[in-house]
């Protein structure tokens, strides 16, 4: 059998553009799709699930309440492998489907600038969790972040140390990645703008370091009567923790988000009791934490954390802008969005700036043997 | 920043040699696994850390998991060491085993990957918590605290370095193994089972991989990469002693844990990794055959 050249470039352009056409009928279907990247599979796979449950409660909630524009809400989820490549690729899919109007990218910084070019290119809203503070601040107009930036936690690690505790001698420990050096560095400059308050000791380490003792005896030798760190690996932290107080430091201690995660106290057990954490999200914070945790809790049967109740604010904010707006025009979408002031959310309360940020402040949490207790809540002035 | 001299230098000094010295023996006891394969087979098992991370998920399975008295799950870790390090021969060894170094190694490294993922598939990749032998986390004599854990490692390390002595110095035994790294044709032609030696050797070499991993995990946790972290270090440590040398490990894991930590503490702590390497490329360049090893050019 031979194909002319005409019938196969014919046959070949009708089945390049049948899925678009198949795209375009299904535009005009029964639901608004909302596309989701998520760790289904690699070493965040299990709070990837997390994040679906809590993505999940809020679409729920929002089709018992009538839906969007009278359609009920679908997410479609795909794997991003915890890569970079893979939230790429994730989110190229998603974005070949031209029926969904909206996304939800990734709890990581890391991955949300990978997919960031793209993000340009489809033109379209991009809710976000990374906390990196250069993410809302690159001129990409489509991110839109349900977390307080890092920036955030400097200023109200060093507010809670200096005004709460009394403590202005500080030790600064951080990790030399991206995420720590960012980290170390906000709370430098918030320290630098209190006055009376001094570092005493700056010290970065690198990740997965097996032993801390020249960190902990700097830190003694330095004076210092108050410490703040931004730790990347729970299993640095354990073996920083432990050793801190082997060797008999007993400073109050405020650390970045990781020191009140599930693993880090696990693994420090004791060592990290009586110790202070920024949080974005505290079950006791508000009554919207309060009510996301009894709903999160009887369908995932463990507590809730800061991977679920993001996606339950991204889903619950973005349909309400949509709703707003009236129709599912990318930028009619964006500035309802930005138009969203005084919204109790899980994670708190919402109101959006410029640039897409909108949480601008931190729960302060204490470790209470074991347990996680909230303290208060610090909203940053800027 | 590093610590200055002032005041309490002794005891800081004290302290840090402690660590290091600590932190040294751990590295010793993996290096000597990779000595004694590279010795019997002329091969580096790459797969040597990740021995000792499947033997600490052993470890968490048996006493943590099933709830096991903590010295019968050591020997059950053990025998499952034993057990995975004779499938190891079996499987990546002994199949290559006629062709050049260069498939051998690459199939080593090709295991570890498999190990650390299989254990990732099947226990997730959270960290978990492993209690240390004693109640008592440690001891402090005067301005010096003694970690425990640490304290063990030291002593187990002595013991297993003086055991290894003997076995290869004072036993039939050792002289066969030691028969069949100097020579397999030899040693064959001598009616020394030669692929009996081998599988014992990687036996063994798991075993003590597998000592190092449970020793440690209960100060470092058990994580997929802790394997890896070592293997690395006890690696460098084993060309600082000189490849294939015993006693040369011993000492090269000893003054690596001792050197990194100093450096930390006095040159820089970010940097602490690279000190270690530092002195790796140091060795290679002035003196490549290591402290101990004989300037010999035949093997590989």
């Amino acid at each position: 059998m031979s194909i002319s050249r005409r019938r196969f470039s014919a046959a070949l352009s009708a089945s390049l553009a049948l899925p678009t056409l198949i795209g375009r009928a299904s535009a005009q279907g029964a639901t608004i799709k909302i596309g989701m990247c998520a760790p289904v599979t690699g070493p965040a796979a299990e709070s990837g699930r997390y994040a679906q449950i809590g993505a999940k409660l809020a679409v729920d909630a929002v089709n018992k309440a009538g839906g969007v524009l009278g359609k009920q809400v679908e997410i479609i989820v795909e794997d991003d492998q915890t890569t970079n490549p893979g939230v790429v690729l994730a989110f190229s899919k998603l974005a070949s489907q031209t029926d969904i109007v909206a996304f939800l990218g990734s709890i990581r910084s890391t991955q949300v600038h990978a997919m960031s070019p793209d993000v340009l290119k489809v033109g379209k809203p991009v809710m976000i969790g990374g906390t990196d503070p250069a993410l809302t601040h690159m001129g990409n107009q489509w991110l839109f972040r349900f977390r307080p930036n890092d920036s955030y936690s400097g200023k109200v690690i060093a507010d809670y140390g200096v005004n709460t505790l009394g403590k202005k001698k500080w030790a600064i420990v951080h990790s030399t990645d991206a995420f720590g050096t960012a980290g170390g560095k906000a709370l430098t400059e918030a320290l630098s703008k209190i006055n009376g308050a001094s570092i005493a000791l700056d010290q970065g380490y690198a990740n997965q370091s097996q032993d801390f003792t020249p960190v902990v005896l700097a830190i003694k030798q330095s004076g210092a009567d108050i410490l703040g760190s931004y730790f990347t690996f729970e299993n640095d932290l354990g073996v920083f923790a432990r050793q801190l107080r082997q060797l008999g430091v007993t400073i109050p201690y405020v650390g970045s988000p990781s020191i009140v995660n599930i693993t880090a106290l696990k693994l420090a057990g004791p060592a990290l009791y009586g110790t202070f954490g920024v949080a974005d999200y505290a079950e006791d914070s508000s009554p919207g934490s309060k009510a996301f945790g009894k709903i999160y809790r009887e369908v995932a049967k463990v507590a809730p954390d800061n991977q679920s109740s993001w996606p339950y604010d991204a889903i619950t904010i973005l349909c309400m802008a949509i709703n707003k707006a009236g129709k599912t025009d990318p930028a009619a979408i964006r500035e309802a969005i930005l138009a969203v002031k005084k919204h109790p959310g899980a994670e708190g309360e919402y109101n959006f700036d410029a640039n897409g940020d909108g949480l601008h402040g931190y729960n302060i949490v204490k470790n209470e043997n074991g347990t996680i207790v909230f303290d208060k809540h610090i909203e940053s002035a800027s | 920043m590093a610590i200055g001299w002032p005041q309490g230098a002794m005891d800081l000094v004290l302290q840090l040699l402690f660590t290091g010295l600590g932190i040294g023996a751990v590295y010793a006891l993996v290096a000597l696994g990779f000595v004694l394969i590279f010795r019997a087979t002329n091969v580096v098992n790459f797969a040597q850390g990740e021995f000792s991370m499947v033997a600490a998920y052993l470890m968490v399975v048996f006493a943590v998991d099933l709830q096991w008295p903590y010295g019968w799950s050591f020997l059950a870790a053990l025998a499952g060491m034993a057990l995975l390090g004779a499938i190891f021969n079996l499987g990546v060894y002994y199949p290559l085993r006629n062709r050049t170094f260069l498939p051998v190694i690459i199939a080593t490294i090709g295991a570890s990957i498999f190990l650390a993922n299989t254990v990732l598939a099947l226990y997730g990749p959270q960290p978990q918590v492993l209690p240390g032998w004693f109640e008592t986390p440690g001891i402090q004599i005067g301005p010096v605290y003694l970690d425990s854990q640490y304290l063990l490692i030291m002593g187990v390390t002595l013991v297993l370095v003086a055991f290894n002595f003997w076995l290869f110095e004072h036993t039939l035994l050792g002289k066969k193994l030691q028969a069949t790294s100097q020579d397999k044709e030899m040693a064959a032609l001598l009616g020394i089972p030669v692929a009996t030696m081998i599988m014992l050797t990687f036996v063994y070499s798991a075993l003590l991989g597998g000592v190092a991993g449970i020793l440690v995990a209960p100060i470092l946790f058990v994580s997929i990469q802790m394997g890896s972290t070592i293997a690395l270090k006890a690696f460098a440590a084993t060309i600082i002693g000189g490849f294939g040398d015993v006693k040369g490990a011993i000492i090269g894991g000893l003054a690596l844990g001792v050197i990194e930590t100093f450096g930390a503490a006095y040159i820089s702590v970010p940097y602490k990794d690279g000190f270690a390497f530092l002195v790796l490329v140091a060795f290679l360049i002035f003196r490549p055959q290591g402290i101990f090893g004989e300037r010999v050019a035949e093997k590989a």
